[in-house]
This record gives structure tokens, C-alpha cells and sequence, in this order.
């Protein structure tokens, strides 16, 4: 008995650390499949983070706070297609000035709403036992108990998956995506408005991001911290590649990245003997030697859509 | 003279080639525009906001200039470092995001050669140098895994870079500074022991904490500079930039040993990011503290990119970025948080990445004058 609520909650655990992770993956991957790289994940997830405690704390409903956070998702998604596709800037670049910017922008907001630094005062949150998902029935079920206590933002990260799966690889609009990724020419020839799809494609990834920010500020805490985001949206990008550019592969990938963490948490808490010798920081570096070691064992060359990263102009 | 300096410094003989001066400058002048909006409409003043961030910046005479001045050169020196190497590897057409790793890797080496036995009792005339070598050689090795992988495994380098990063955190955090390295409990030291006196960088004036790091990282850029465009190793890294995102063939079909040239670089940009580190456990600290002050990686990207990866833009940006951070301290006065900079930075690089439309603008500026002769056009044929 105790064993089994041992494996459910560090599968409930997994799932909900790699929910952020994950909801990174699939914003980039989405705007990478039309050939668009976004890594401002990072910069978009603390914008977002903050944005969705702001809301649910004036308003008393995180729903609120969610919508604010997809708010600002689409004006940074706006801002990143301006720049890159509307005027075929650097999509590095522009990535870098949005990160750069959530930084400063985002402790300076901190600092103007709550007067504090650092953190802000809980609001009401996605985590609490009320906004919970519960399937009672499901609780003494080995592994399936994993799923009866989880929040809305990991049942939302899950379905995604499946849902972005089928709009890729099984829809008009996703060959089209992936068809502006890969020859943005020839999809033009073919009549694909390559430009609309690009800026449906970044904003929809921006808005996917920012999802992945509140799963943190709203979904695991009820506040927003300052180092809240710390690496995930360059996990989430790591994650990506790593699952090469696939909902699925995004899927396991960030599931790993999770599984490795949690398993850090667990040695940690559980060994004994020998391996209560190895440094904390062996524990800690556990989930990115794995990743290397990972993409060294398993996958050669991550190969990314061919017309990524290239901003697209039109001949004249 | 006035020719090749230009060819030089640029390296362009396109019609419009002041633009690529001219937009950096703008991007920034437009940013700090965007700022004052952005202070305005949150209830502040972005006159009194502004005039005290210069009036602590350094760059312009006032009350307390000596150490300002001294502050801001010590702050630019490691922006400088961490942005010359991403800006090599951004030459090579690499995109390392590792320098944040790379500055504390080059930092905890420089803090244990600085205080461990046989190396601290050496005279500083060989001391010093031998920090210096080792931590760029360790900063150096840990990009080049990243290299390495890269050529030859195909693992793109941003993923990478990404984990060595964390690798390098949690293994000196979580391990070194807490473990084989941390100060003996009765001296009351947290993090590592401090340097022997041999291993701090000498003073260059008095009164102030500024020492020989900014003029080591301006031989650093001069020779970074005759890197890029005096050797066959700066000539193939920028061919490889150029060619990278077509392919990898005609680098190679002309003869460049693109994986050797790849390690190369990425050892290369490691070694002098990481030496902002070291200049900041030589200079600044002393010791490598329980938790290190990041952030002077990704700035360092920053930095970069406003320089348009170039070594003279590289320094020109980085004492602006290491101007704002010096003065950022005051412009708490005005209520202002002290991360104000990073908006003024972030706008910047955006402006950089918009650099199509500020162009633009420029093209037709132009258009409605052309009836007046420019006389600086007429120059660059």
C-alpha cells in the first residue's frame, strides 16, 4: 500500500513538473514548425507568470489571472511576429530582447504593484483543493491514482499533446505549417499565405508559453517568485529538440527531463549507504548529464525543419 | 588611412554602409525613448529617473566621478568578456548561450588556484599569469564539449550549452563550494577560502577598486580583432558564419575543416567569457561566494548584439550596459527598481532586431532629401 502511494504521487510529482516544461516545448515547437524560432519561452513564461497573479489577485479568480496571462502571451506573440516576420528580423535577437526584458520589466512591475521584492503575495490559485481535478475513483488504482488529484494545467499540457498531434500531422492547416517551415517558397507557389501562418503560428506558440508560466505562478505556487521561470523555457527548448520538433517526442522528452528530477528528490531523500555520499550537486546535475548522455546514446542529429530560423521576404 | 580604417573597422563596401553604424546607435537612442514612455506612464519621472542614472554612470564629470568612473570599467570589463565570447561564436555561426557557464567555470578556477597551497605561495609575477591560463583553459575545455558534440555528434549547440550551463552550476554550487572547496568552519568564511595577496589583480587608481581588468580585456578585444580579419583561423571562422545556415559545403569544399574550426571556436569564446569570471573572483570578490551574482552571461548576449558582433562595437556596448548597471544603484532614489537597465537594454536589442524597419526609415529619410547631394554616400565607392 505504502509502496504504491509512493509511485502514484511521484508519477502525480513527475507530471506536474514536466506540465511547464512541456507547455514550453509545444509553444516552440509550434512556431518552429513554420519556421520561426522562439526562444524568448523563457522571458514569455515570466511575463505570463506574473500577469496571471496579477489578475487573480485583483480579481479573487484565477480564471482571470489565466486570461490575463494569455494576454500578454498574445502581445508578446505579436511582438515576436512583428519583429521577425513581419520584418524578417533576427528571431534570435528578438528572442534575446524579450528575455532581456522580462527580466527588468517584470521586477520592475513587482516592485510598482505589491511593493516588494522578489515575490508577490499569494492569490488564489489553480492548486488549491477546490480548483483541483478530482477522480475520486480512480485513487486506489496503481499508477492511474497518479491522475486523480491533479491540476487543470497538467490535464490541459496532456490533452495539447494529442490535439497539436492531430493539427500537425493530420489537418490542412498543419501541412501548411509545417510546409511554411520547411520550403516557405514552394508553399507559396502553392498558394499558402505564408505570412498569415507564421503569425498564427507564433502567436498560437506565444499563448502556449505563457500557459506554461501561470502552470508555475498559478498552478504549483499561488504566488509569483522571482526566480520562477529559472531555466524552464530553456528546458522547454532543450525539450523540443530533444523530442525533434514533435508533440510526442516533446511528450517524453519533458516527461524525462521531470522523471530525472523527481528521481533526484526521491535518492536524495531515500538512499542510504554509499550513495548518501554523493554530493547534492551530482543529485541536482542528474537531469542534464541524462539529457546529454541521452542525445549522444539515442538520437544522432537533431534535425529541425529545414527553413528554420531563415525570416522570409518575398522576391520582388 | 581614412579608407582602410574604415575597411577595417567594417569591413563593408556597401552603398549605405553607415547604416550599420548608424542603427545601433539609433536602436539605443529609440530605447531609451521607449524607457522614459515606460517610466512616464507608471506614475514616475523619467527626467529625475535619467539623471541620476547618468549622473552615477560614470561616463559624464560629477559629484563622486572617480569611483563611478572606476565602477562602471570594472562592471564593463566582465560585460565585455562574456559578450566578446558569444560574439566570436556568433561569428563562426554558433550560437552559445554557455557563457554564463563558462564565467562561473573560469570563477571557481581562478578562486581555487588563487587560495590552494602549492599555487598560492608562487610570486605574483607567475601566480597571477598562471590563474589567468588555467581558468581560460578550464572555461575554454568546457565550451569545447559543447564544440565537440556538435561536430561530431550533430547535437545542436544551443541544447548543450543549456545543460553545461546547469551542469556547471549545481557541480560548483551543490558540490565544490560546499564540499572540497569550502572554507574550514573556524575561519567563518562561507563559500570558498579567500585568495592569497599574490592573486589579486593590482590597483591602477588609487581610492577606487579598479584594477588592470579593463586593460587586460582591451589587449583581449585587439587581439580578437586580429583574429578575425589578420589570420586564416579568423577568415575561416567568419567563412563558416556565413555559409552556416545554407549548409555546411562550400566552407568545406574550399578546404576548411569545419569540426576542427567548430572546437576551435567554441574553446576560443569559452576561454574569454571565461575570463569576466575571473575578473570578477580576482577583482571583486575574492573568493567564490555559496551563490554567485549571475546574469553576466546573458547580458554578455546582450552586449553582443548591440555591438553587431563586432570586437569595437563589442566595447562600445559594454561600457554603455556596465554605465547603466553602475548608475542603476541610484536610480533607486527616484523609486525606480534597480533592474530599470535591463528594460533599457532589452528594448535596445529589440530595436536591433528591428533594424529592417529602422532601415527602412533611414532609406526614406534619404528618398526626401534626395534632391541634396549626401556627401557621405559618395565616400564609400
Amino acid at each position: 500500500m505504502n509502496n504504491m502511494s509512493l509511485l502514484n504521487a511521484s508519477i502525480a510529482q513527475t507530471l506536474d513538473y514536466a506540465a511547464p516544461i512541456l507547455f514550453a516545448a509545444l509553444g516552440g515547437l509550434m512556431s518552429e514548425n513554420a519556421g520561426v524560432v522562439n526562444i524568448a519561452l523563457e522571458g514569455m513564461m515570466r511575463f505570463a507568470a506574473f500577469f496571471g497573479v496579477w489578475g487573480a489577485f485583483i480579481s479573487g479568480s484565477p480564471w482571470v489571472g489565466l486570461l490575463w496571462g494569455i494576454g500578454i502571451g498574445i502581445l508578446l506573440g505579436i511582438l515576436h511576429a512583428y519583429i521577425t516576420v513581419k520584418w524578417a528580423g533576427d528571431q534570435i535577437v528578438s528572442g534575446v530582447a524579450i528575455n532581456v526584458m522580462a527580466i527588468g520589466i517584470i521586477t520592475y512591475l513587482l516592485e510598482l504593484v505589491f511593493q516588494t521584492t522578489g515575490y508577490s503575495p499569494p492569490a488564489p490559485y489553480f492548486g488549491a483543493e477546490v480548483n483541483r481535478i478530482h477522480l475520486t475513483f480512480l485513487k486506489n488504482t496503481p499508477i492511474l491514482g497518479a491522475f486523480s488529484d491533479l491540476t487543470i494545467f497538467v490535464w490541459f499540457s496532456l490533452v495539447l499533446v494529442i490535439v497539436l498531434h492531430f493539427i500537425l500531422y493530420h489537418t490542412v492547416l498543419g501541412l501548411r505549417i509545417r510546409a511554411v517551415g520547411e520550403n516557405p517558397r514552394a508553399a507559396e507557389t502553392l498558394g499558402v499565405n505564408v505570412f498569415k501562418i507564421k503569425w498564427f503560428a507564433v502567436i498560437l506558440g506565444s499563448i502556449f508559453a505563457a500557459v506554461g508560466g501561470m502552470s508555475l505562478s498559478l498552478g504549483t505556487l499561488s504566488s509569483f517568485t522571482n526566480s520562477m521561470a529559472m531555466g524552464k523555457g530553456f528546458i522547454g527548448l532543450a525539450a523540443m529538440i530533444f523530442g525533434k520538433w514533435t508533440p510526442f517526442g516533446a511528450l517524453f522528452a519533458a516527461l524525462l527531463f521531470a522523471f530525472a528530477q523527481v528521481l533526484q528528490l526521491l535518492l536524495q531523500s531515500t538512499v542510504s549507504g554509499f550513495a548518501k555520499i554523493i554530493p547534492l550537486g551530482f543529485y541536482l546535475a542528474l537531469p542534464y548529464l541524462l539529457t546529454i548522455g541521452a542525445l549522444i546514446g539515442f538520437i544522432g542529429r537533431a534535425i529541425g525543419p529545414a527553413a528554420d530560423g531563415i525570416p522570409y521576404k518575398k522576391e520582388s | 588611412m581614412k579608407d582602410t580604417l574604415k575597411k577595417v573597422i567594417f569591413g563593408r563596401k556597401e552603398k549605405y554602409w553607415w547604416m550599420n553604424i548608424l542603427v545601433p546607435f539609433i536602436s539605443i537612442f529609440l530605447a531609451f525613448i521607449v524607457g522614459a514612455i515606460f517610466i512616464k506612464t507608471t506614475g514616475r519621472n523619467p527626467v529625475v529617473a535619467y539623471k541620476l542614472l547618468f549622473g552615477a554612470s560614470g561616463l559624464f564629470p560629477g559629484p563622486y566621478w572617480k569611483g563611478h568612473f572606476a565602477e562602471m570599467l570594472l562592471s564593463s570589463s566582465m560585460f565585455i568578456a562574456t559578450g566578446l565570447g558569444f560574439a566570436i561564436a556568433a561569428k563562426g555561426g554558433l550560437f552559445n548561450i554557455g557563457a554564463e557557464g563558462h564565467f562561473i567555470v573560469g570563477g571557481i578556477t581562478a578562486a581555487y588556484i588563487g587560495y590552494a597551497q602549492p599555487f598560492a605561495s608562487l610570486p605574483k609575477i607567475i601566480h597571477l599569469p598562471l590563474i589567468f591560463i588555467l581558468a581560460m583553459l578550464m572555461g575554454g575545455l568546457w565550451a569545447a564539449i559543447a564544440g565537440y558534440l556538435k561536430a561530431k555528434r550533430g547535437i545542436h549547440e544551443v541544447i548543450t550549452t543549456i545543460m553545461l550551463n546547469w551542469i556547471a552550476l549545481y557541480l560548483i554550487e551543490g558540490w565544490l563550494v560546499i564540499g572540497p572547496m569550502k572554507a574550514a568552519v573556524e575561519t567563518g568564511v562561507s563559500g570558498t577560502p579567500y585568495i592569497s595577496q599574490t592573486a589579486k589583480l593590482p590597483k591602477i587608481l588609487s581610492g577606487t577598486r579598479l584594477n588592470i581588468s579593463i586593460i587586460i580585456i582591451i589587449i583581449v578585444l585587439y587581439l580578437v580583432w586580429y583574429l578575425f580579419y589578420k589570420t586564416t583561423l579568423g577568415y575561416e571562422i567568419r567563412a563558416m558564419g556565413h555559409t552556416l545556415i545554407f549548409g555546411m559545403e562550400s566552407p568545406k569544399a574550399s578546404g576548411i575543416n569545419v569540426e576542427r574550426r567548430t572546437i576551435q571556436t567554441m574553446f576560443i569564446s569559452g576561454a574569454i567569457a571565461a575570463l569576466g569570471g575571473v575578473f570578477m573572483v580576482l577583482g571583486i570578490l575574492f573568493q567564490y561566494p555559496p551563490i554567485f551574482e549571475g546574469g553576466y552571461g546573458f547580458d554578455g548576449i546582450a552586449v553582443a548584439l548591440i555591438g553587431q558582433n563586432e570586437p569595437i562595437g563589442v566595447l562600445l556596448a559594454g561600457i554603455l550596459i556596465g554605465a547603466l548597471r553602475t548608475g542603476a544603484t541610484s536610480v533607486q532614489l527616484a523609486h525606480i527598481p534597480k533592474t530599470f537597465p535591463s528594460i533599457i537594454e532589452g528594448f535596445a536589442v529589440a530595436f536591433i532586431a528591428l533594424q529592417a524597419l529602422v532601415r527602412y526609415w533611414l532609406m526614406k529619410l534619404i528618398r526626401l532629401k534626395k534632391s541634396i547631394p549626401i556627401k557621405i554616400e559618395g565616400d564609400a565607392k
